[in-house]
């Protein structure tokens, strides 16, 4: 729903590439990044990659779509737990009659929303059920 | 706390019925609310007018608003101040004009909360509706007006085994409730299958399950017990808030409604209550707010619901006898303001609708979005 340039631009990063952040005072991580931590109010953050594969704990179909991005609806938004990091992000690949919870989901990088009286693009992560061994683009980092 | 030992008094009431208003814009509405609670009042000398409004800044964008509705209310030169947060704006606004009061700064505030939904088209509203949530974080997606929502209810649907159908009895209440509101949107009755098997809008969510786009404008005018110029309505006990969480995701449990919690601690308990309008922009919400407040076991309230516990015949509290945000109506700024007017007419005697007629203590609660922050504002029937 980005309608500005620098909003979209300063932020990124973290979204095409799945970096939360760490608190270095309480040690808890969370995505996207925040200017300082949600737990503990410390702004000392460090950058960390997150595992690219978690658990779909929720999801809806999405047919009242906003705005511009209503020609793709449906949209599957789900509640994605990476090693007890939760994400609110956008699922993808995937048919209404496929999602579940419990569902491994694994991060890919699509475009989020184009709107059209700016022309600006937004992309970033979503998620798609994990395909098996040896496809899906070699997405899965392997970290953890 | 204030520990003032001023009281304030609500001494008038008004309210715009809710709807499509489309011959009337933002001043319109706000006129004809803070007129008919000026006249309820009998005085139309304020000292300060506050307005609590929301998403008119993205429908139809006015900055400093509440000094051109105090000028368009022909009070010039009064002290003019807007209140915005969201969802909760309205209880936010009331806030500000107790502190005025009990402080001395103010005797008689005039407060109006007013807000349109339908200067645009229904698509760009739902984008404008996304900047309720964090737009750093879950509304950078297409999540809609509803999309967190769903989140969560399908979370407590699973976590608590509770069906579909059982869910779709608060919306049936709401629409109940609705019937004899003078000021609703949708006073209508709709049977809990037609929730359930109406258009889906975010899954599990249905049309009928979620909050109607409408203009309102409602107002209340506050004054200091010391100084009553006007008969009061109603007491106002106390009024308290909290921030919390951006999103659910970063609850430890993402259906606790932290922020509601801490407001709650912060009033430091709850006596008996007869009357509760909650925040019900979805059903979800109402159902947690019940389990948060105390009324309902967690992962209950839908069956106290689809028993009548909330009902105007049933054992606990009435609930929502406005009809709620679901029927009522939800012009996003507007909303705690109506919920004012309606308990507070109803511990008057004045109101039309649904009620029982011995209340004494009425409750308001808001949350914005999914509680990002939460407000709590107590009344109390003024005896003799
Ligand atoms: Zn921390």
């Amino acid at each position: 729903m980005t309608r500005s340039l620098p909003v979209w631009w300063r932020r990124r990063i973290p979204r095409y590439r799945l970096i939360g952040a760490r608190c270095k005072e309480c040690g808890k991580i969370h995505y996207p990044p925040r200017t300082s931590c949600p737990y503990c109010g410390s702004n000392s953050l460090e950058e960390v990659q997150l595992p690219r594969r978690g658990i779909l704990e929720s999801y809806s179909v999405i047919y009242s779509v906003p705005g511009d991005n209503r020609l793709n609806a449906p949209i599957i938004v789900g509640l994605v737990n990476i090693n007890g990091v939760r994400i609110v992000a956008e699922l993808t690949d995937v048919l209404p009659g496929e999602l579940s919870t419990g569902l491994e989901v694994e991060a890919v990088v699509r475009k989020i929303s184009e709107t059209s009286d700016t022309g600006i693009i937004t992309y970033g992560v979503k998620f798609r059920p994990v395909l098996g061994a040896g496809s899906g683009a070699g997405q899965d980092t392997g970290e953890a | 706390m204030n520990d003032s030992m001023v009281k304030v008094y609500i001494t008038g009431t008004g309210a715009v019925k809710i709807a499509r208003h489309y011959p009337l814009g933002v001043r319109d509405l706000a006129f004809q609310a803070g007129k008919q609670a000026l006249a309820e009042s009998g005085s139309d000398n304020v000292d300060f007018v506050i307005v609590a409004s929301s998403l008119s800044y993205l429908q139809a964008p006015q900055l400093d608003l509440a000094s051109y509705i105090a000028s368009s209310l022909g009070l010039h030169g009064v002290r003019a101040l807007s209140v915005e947060a969201g969802e909760s704006s309205g209880l936010a606004a009331l806030e500000t004009a107790v502190s005025l009061i009990k402080s001395q700064e103010a005797s008689r505030v005039l407060l109006i909360g007013v807000d349109k939904m339908t200067e645009h088209p229904s698509g760009p509203t739902y984008v404008m509706l996304q900047a309720l949530y964090d737009t750093e974080s879950d509304a950078y997606y297409n999540i809609g007006h509803a999309g967190i929502a769903a989140l969560l209810m399908r979370l407590y649907m699973e976590k608590y085994e509770v069906d579909r159908l059982t869910l779709a009895y608060w919306p049936a209440m709401m629409h109940m409730h609705a019937k004899n509101n003078p000021h609703a949107m949708l006073p209508f009755a709709v049977a809990p299958e037609k929730v359930m098997t109406a258009m889906p809008i975010a899954e599990p969510i249905t049309l009928l399950d979620a909050y109607p786009l409408g203009d309102g404008a409602a107002a209340i005018v506050l004054e200091n017990g010391d100084e009553l110029e006007g008969r009061p309505l109603a007491e106002i006990e106390s009024v308290i808030s909290a921030t919390g969480m951006p999103s659910p995701a970063l609850r430890e449990d993402p259906l606790d409604l932290e922020s509601l919690r801490t407001a709650l601690g912060r009033l430091g308990g709850l006596e008996k209550i007869d009357v509760i309008e909650l925040h019900d922009s979805f059903s979800i919400y109402g159902l947690l707010e019940l389990e948060t407040l105390g009324l309902a076991e967690k992962g209950e309230s839908a069956k106290l619901v689809a028993e009548g516990y909330f009902s105007a015949e049933g054992e606990g509290p009435l609930v929502n006898p406005s009809g709620g945000l679901k029927a009522r109506g939800h012009p996003i700024g507007a909303t705690d303001v109506y919920k004012l007017v309606e308990v507070s007419r109803i511990l008057a005697g004045t109101w039309q609708g649904v009620k029982r007629g011995d209340e004494e203590t009425g409750m308001i609660v808001s949350i914005n979005a999914a509680g990002s922050s939460s407000r709590i504002a107590l009344l109390r029937k003024v005896k003799g």
